[in-house]
């Protein structure tokens, strides 16, 4: 319990070494904090990756599973969830290779379900309707992208990780990470100011 | 204006985002973008994507965290359970091969001294000493194959509960 709360009051270097041995034990209380504390991100990029609410649902437990089991393996040098990345993604790989003989760079829009629906918070009718148009023309965009641009973008922009983070997570050199990056984000700006953005 | 210098102030404004740049390639490109509406433009579109893709918010399926909670705590159930049986047969297997070989040379005087006795050919006693080797081996297989059945048929369970 001491171990939890320490960890989720100051995620700090230190508080990673104790969040590695709590792992090691398979600690349930840690689990369900940690279940709790990154739902929100792990399933944000699943579903950047895959596309699909119910795959990236499925890959959410399943992320969780990897954890569990495979929980003597996180170090505490790296932040967690550059490790929690790393292991999801390993999972959509596997996936689309069982599905098709091809890698992440073929998942593109052709292979996906329905895009997500994306939440509206402003409670003014004329600035929901703005924002809904706005955050349409952001999806639609997205979608339109390769995923392997969706994913650098979420991880950079929206996770803020470092560009040697990513290179972690996509196992790929930081050159690769750079490219993805400055292509991504020109096909992005490209694509939204087509839309009128 | 020629087009390398645009080409250079849009590479730098996406280096910007995606890394930083050097005290003096920032000033180059902010007198740069004080001359130039065109790239001005760009720097503004880009900032923009960028503020629209961090608004672009994700709605969470109902009951997301305890569903993968409770698969989570039946794993680590299993894991529990499962995990002392594991180790037993290869215990019983460890001990079963130091015994075989500390009573080998007593096995097989038994076993002579039994078929001599008995008036059996030597095949016959040989034979029986072999058997007396591979059955704690058979014996050892059958518990794991029946262990894995069961390991397989509980791991189904789980994949159900979803």
């Amino acid at each position: 319990m001491a171990a939890t709360t320490l960890f989720f009051s100051a995620p700090m270097a230190e508080d990673r070494k104790v969040l590695a041995r709590g792992l090691r034990r398979r600690d349930p209380e840690l689990l369900d904090g940690l279940i709790e504390q990154y739902q929100y991100r792990l399933f944000r990029y699943l579903l950047y990756l895959t596309a699909s609410p119910e795959t990236a649902e499925d890959l959410f437990q399943e992320t969780w599973i990897r954890v569990l089991d495979r929980g003597h393996q996180y170090d505490g040098r790296a932040r967690f969830e550059t490790w929690l990345f790393a292991i999801a993604r390993h999972l959509v790989v596997d996936l689309h290779r069982r599905k098709t003989p091809q890698s992440l760079e073929a998942l593109t829009e052709e292979d996906r379900g329905e895009p997500p629906e994306l939440a509206a918070t402003d409670p003014s009718p004329l600035e929901l309707f703005a924002q809904h148009q706005s955050e349409e023309s952001v999806r639609l965009s997205l979608e339109r992208l390769p995923a392997v641009y969706r994913e650098v973008l979420l991880l950079r922009f929206q996770e803020e990780l470092a560009l040697e983070e990513i290179g972690g997570v996509l196992d790929a050199p930081l050159s690769t990470v750079k490219s993805r990056l400055y292509r991504g984000l020109q096909a992005l700006r490209e694509l939204l100011e087509r839309r009128g953005m | 204006m020629n087009r390398e210098i645009h080409e250079r102030a849009e590479r730098l404004i996406l280096q910007q985002q995606v890394e930083g740049l050097s005290p003096a390639d920032r000033g180059w490109l902010d007198q740069h973008l004080e001359s130039c509406p065109r790239c001005a433009g760009v720097a503004a579109a880009t900032g923009q994507a960028l503020q629209s893709l961090r608004a672009v918010s994700v709605p969470l399926p109902p009951a997301l965290a305890a569903r993968a909670q409770l698969r989570v705590y039946l794993r680590a159930r299993q894991m529990r359970e499962s995990g002392p049986a594991g180790w037993a047969p290869w215990l019983w297997c460890g001990l079963s091969w130091a015994l075989g070989l500390a009573s080998a040379p007593y096995v097989w005087a038994g076993f002579r001294w039994l078929g001599e006795n008995a008036g059996l050919p030597g095949p016959v006693w040989k034979m029986g000493v072999a058997l007396w080797w591979v059955m704690p081996a058979l014996l050892t297989v059958a518990v794991l194959v029946i262990e894995r059945r069961g390991r397989e048929e509980s791991g189904e369970r789980y994949d159900d509960v979803r």
